[in-house]
């Protein structure tokens, strides 16, 4: 790789190198000895091609550097840098070998004038954070079906507290919305918001919302800050953060249980809709009506079942009554007087039915009846 | 009561009518605290009033 130019001998077969053959091999040897590597300067001649690739001179008082950064590199960046912006980028050292010029390609480009060093102090806490786990998927935690008690830290005078009450009071108005004010900019805003947690976390409360009262990506500063991000980590509840902007993504936002893009969205995401759990409700309300009517229809087809069973030991009994009836029947005619006239004797008795069981009660002439085995006949006693 | 726990309570006593052999006594008993369940918790839905409390208002909050 590291061969001389020596002039003799690379001019030995063909002549003399190419250019390309001289880019080619100038290139592998830069690529090879220079890593990508952290460098700091002042933009110069930027230029944004239609193509979306970035171009542009980083300088110091003694050099230039020529610089590209890719659409696909730079898409994620909020914005562009301006010339005379001092900026760290990460970049590969290169030959670009259709110019012959030595050139960075630029994967990272960081502004030290708009927060760009807060992205490194944020690339460090967040890599701290990751270390610990604290920013596993895992640890999320789902939100509280019916919440009781939603705590919120923001700015007490901002329009978030505003809209957090409206949406609460519209969907779940069955909780209690505890508000800590917190001083979220300023010098003061780590400490303010880490006292105002560190008070929650004391609380009965069900679920936190965390937001910013809204106003100018300074206020990010203190939701970037990794005690406050280890803090709201560390809640014994869930944490919805309604903290950073679309493209800027807070360390509070990464570590929170939830994010939502606005304080409102916060908290719908932390309430039920009360007019879908009415539905729910009445729903509940035809099962109950249906589980007493089945709780009911099992009780009936029990009795009924009973009922069979005492029907049918009831009848058992009337039959063996019945045969103990024709029984003593048969034993009853057996000693029945009518048998006895059946042999040929014969009952006498007055008008008033009294039997006539002695010769002084037939007195000449005394009519009388004569039951015989098929019938009564009427007599008279007759003079001797 | 704490409308979370007065849903699990209701949705059991649905479950128990449903599932279970119970004496029509015990049904109807389950079925009269599951109404009244049921209407507090309705009531508790249309009429509750959202109750705002500034931290440094309160005392006595603590766990």
């Amino acid at each position: 790789m590291g061969a001389p130019l020596d002039l003799f001998a690379a001019a030995s077969a063909e002549g003399a190198w190419t250019v390309g053959e001289v880019t080619r091999r100038a290139r592998t040897v830069i690529e090879a000895g220079l890593p990508p590597l952290w460098v700091r300067g002042e933009v110069s001649g930027f230029k944004a091609w239609r193509s979306g690739h970035w171009y542009f001179s980083l300088r110091d008082q003694s050099a230039e550097l020529r610089c590209v950064m890719f659409a696909k590199q730079n898409y994620l960046l909020p914005a562009a840098p301006s010339d005379g912006m001092q900026v760290f980028v990460f970049a590969r050292p290169s030959i670009y070998e259709a110019k012959g010029e030595f050139q960075l390609t630029v994967m990272e480009l960081l502004s030290t004038e708009q927060g760009g060093l807060w992205k490194l102090a944020f690339e460090k806490a967040k890599a701290a954070l990751t270390k610990d786990g604290l920013l596993d998927p895992a640890r999320k935690r789902p939100m509280p079906p019916f919440p009781r008690r939603i705590a919120v830290v923001t700015s007490p005078d901002g329009a978030a507290i505003r809209d957090i009450q409206v949406v609460v009071g519209r969907r779940w108005p069955l909780a209690e919305l505890i508000i800590v004010p917190a001083q979220v900019q300023g010098a003061k805003a780590e400490a303010s918001v880490c006292s105002a947690l560190n008070r929650i976390s004391r609380l009965a409360v069900d679920v936190l919302i965390v937001g910013r009262g809204g106003g100018s990506v300074e206020d990010l500063w203190a939701f970037n800050s990794e005690r406050v991000a280890r803090a709201v980590a560390g809640m014994p509840m869930p944490v919805i953060s309604a903290v950073g902007h679309e493209t800027d993504v807070t360390l509070c936002d990464l570590v929170a249980d939830l994010r939502a893009p606005t304080p409102s969205a916060a908290a719908e995401a932390a309430t039920p809709d009360r007019a879908e759990v009415l539905i729910h409700c009445g729903g509940v309300a035809q099962r109950l009506a249906r589980g007493l009517r089945m709780s009911s229809r099992r009780v009936v087809e029990r009795l009924a079942r009973t009922g069979d069973r005492l029907t049918s030991c009831v009848q058992h009994r009337l039959e063996t009554s019945r045969a103990l009836l024709t029984a003593h029947g048969a034993h009853l005619d057996a000693l029945s007087p009518l048998r006895v006239l059946g042999r040929g004797y014969a009952v006498a008795r007055d008008a008033e039915g009294h039997v006539l069981k002695s010769v002084e009660q037939f007195r000449d002439g005394k009519a009388f009846r004569l039951r015989v085995t098929d019938g009564e006949v009427n007599a008279r006693v007759g003079r001797g | 009561m704490d409308f979370g726990k007065q849903l699990e309570r209701l949705e059991a006593i649905v479950r128990q009518l449903e599932a279970e052999d119970l004496d029509l006594d015990e049904a109807l008993k389950l079925f009269e605290e599951g109404v009244e369940r049921l209407r507090a918790a309705r009531e508790q839905l249309t009429q509750a009033e959202l109750k705002v409390k500034k931290v440094l208002e309160i005392e006595g909050f603590d766990k």
